[in-house]
């Protein structure tokens, strides 16, 4: 969590403003495209302008090694969590006319939403075998030349790897990771409802998170189609996503999201 | 869970300890199909909000836990070890708690990942605040139901399994403690265990007493046994009024001739 100084928060939203991300067709994979394209929908719904630039390097450029990361003026905020916070304290935000305790459910929701969908795509990318072969090793190395391309995938899957021992995760199959998802689909469908956003008629963070995860899930071509198949068991969050992908990127001229 | 199955009876004991239990949260029970659960009358909204609110617990509250624990080194060394070293079977209560700890840093560094600052102090501050935020959400949460019968079985047990350890147990260094007592309604949650003591020191006490004693008496009858049985000292009955000094004196001397 970064602290924003009180007097650069002063200052309107520029319109230069710029996102950085993983170049898109060759290189990002699919946990970093879903956290990139949730700041991009967070963005859109609180309509502040802000233009994608694609850099290899963005991971390392990064303050917390983790993108997406937002250059404005001159500071620069990485991850959905501190983007808000900054949006903020810059006189934007979208969950100012919720209650406390929705204000608590929307928490309780992102969290869950970070420690289930984020989790299963990092262990989708990074530790199972098949998808790890075909896919992810040779996106996350492809600007860098040999052999960096392959020492620097091998210790990102090394690190990865541990993280998901100390949560608990390693010794997950692959049928007990998309269980997971499938429950918290159901969670997520079971709290829309009916409704057109998670707090009724204006979206928030969550919205924003909620599209960015399972938009990237639907989206993107893995090894099998078993994850996708999982959200898609859910017809409401397919409607969700369509109609944040309509309001908020088609109809504002941005083309359809690749 | 496959913590269960790993573990020897004795290690049987700590499963219900909050560090150790946070994989019972992947187990899909909420909505099992048998419906053999604690939660079987729940509405499907709120089996939601319970995963929710758990993985909310354990992203905020749980790193506070372990930091409480296991890294406050006063705490750790007056209560944690102890309690461990006591219950496990000799020679294990030498290293094991050591080597727990260990995991449980490196755990907190990779859960707290590249937002862990230099400064432990600045570590502290950072988690402590995240978990009274976390209190914060969830005291209004739970402090908006109607009656205490609204609140999920399974969300009520696992809040209690931080908060009582939280509450219960002594520690030397309790700063979450004094947050948690500002919330009297909490109270509502913890008076069954209230009145059984959980400290095991007070449930052990008599025994340990009488361990000592007659550990004590065993070595010294040993050591006297065998130091007639070899020689070394030998009871002279010409000389009754002997001092038991001048005795220990005269094994002295003896045992450096030898």
């Amino acid at each position: 969590i970064y602290l924003v100084a009180e007097s650069k928060s002063a200052e309107p939203w520029p319109e230069n403003a710029t996102l950085y991300q993983q170049l898109k067709g060759e290189q990002i994979l699919l946990s970093d495209n879903a956290a990139s394209l949730a700041v991009q929908a967070f963005l859109q719904m609180c309509n502040l302008p802000i233009k994608v630039v694609c850099r290899a390097n963005a991971e390392y450029m990064s303050p917390s090694g983790k993108v997406p990361f937002i250059h404005v003026g001159n500071q620069v905020v990485s991850e959905l969590g501190p983007i808000v916070q900054f949006v903020k304290a810059k006189g934007h935000s979208l969950s100012d006319g919720l209650g406390e305790v929705q204000k608590a459910e929307m928490k309780a929701y992102m969290e869950l939403v970070n420690n289930m969908l984020l989790t299963a795509e990092l262990y989708l990318q990074w530790c199972d075998e098949a998808t790890v072969g075909e896919i992810t090793h040779s996106r996350y190395g492809s600007p860098y030349p040999w052999p960096l391309n392959h020492i620097l995938a091998y210790q990102k899957q090394w690190e990865v790897k541990r993280k998901m021992k100390a949560i608990g995760w390693g010794k997950k199959t692959l049928d007990q990771v998309l269980e997971d998802v499938d429950q918290c689909c159901q969670a997520l469908s079971q709290r829309l409802g009916t409704q057109p956003y998670f707090f009724n008629k204006q979206p928030t963070e969550l919205d924003a998170l909620v599209f960015g995860h399972l938009y990237t899930i639907l989206t993107t071509q893995l090894t099998n189609d078993e994850l996708s198949e999982k959200v898609k068991n859910y017809s409401n969050l397919l409607a969700f996503c369509r109609r944040i992908e309509q309001h908020y990127f088609e109809d504002r001229g941005k083309g359809r999201l690749s | 869970t496959g913590w269960a199955q790993a573990r020897e009876p004795w290690q049987e004991k700590f499963l219900a300890l909050p560090p150790l239990h946070s994989e019972a949260m992947s187990t899909p029970w909420i909505f099992s199909p048998q419906k053999y659960n604690a939660d079987y009358d729940l509405s499907a909204r709120q089996g939601a909000d319970t995963l929710a609110f758990m993985s909310l617990l354990e992203e905020k509250l749980l790193p506070v836990l372990v930091h409480t624990f296991w890294i406050d080194t006063k705490n750790y060394v007056e209560v944690t070890r102890k309690w461990y070293a006591e219950a496990m079977p000799f020679p294990l209560n030498f290293f094991l708690p050591g080597r727990m700890q260990r995991q449980y840093m490196e755990r907190l560094e990779l859960l707290s990942g590249e937002h862990m600052p230099e400064d432990e102090e600045e570590l502290e501050k950072e988690l402590y605040r995240e978990a009274r935020e976390c209190l914060t959400l969830l005291s209004q949460c739970l402090g908006s139901q109607k009656s205490s019968l609204e609140i999920p079985a399974s969300l009520d047990a696992f809040v209690f399994s931080y908060l009582a350890l939280l509450l219960q147990a002594k520690l030397p260094s309790g700063k979450l403690q004094a947050h948690l007592l500002y919330f009297p309604w909490d109270g509502a949650e913890v008076p069954p265990p209230r009145q059984t003591p959980v400290g095991p020191e007070t449930e052990e006490e008599p025994y340990r007493r009488r361990n000592q004693i007659l550990s004590v008496l065993a070595g010294l009858a040993a050591m006297v046994g065998y130091a007639l049985l070899s020689g070394i000292v030998s009871i002279q009955r010409a000389t009754p009024a002997r001092a038991p000094g001048t005795r220990a004196l005269g094994m002295a001397e003896e045992d450096e001739e030898e």
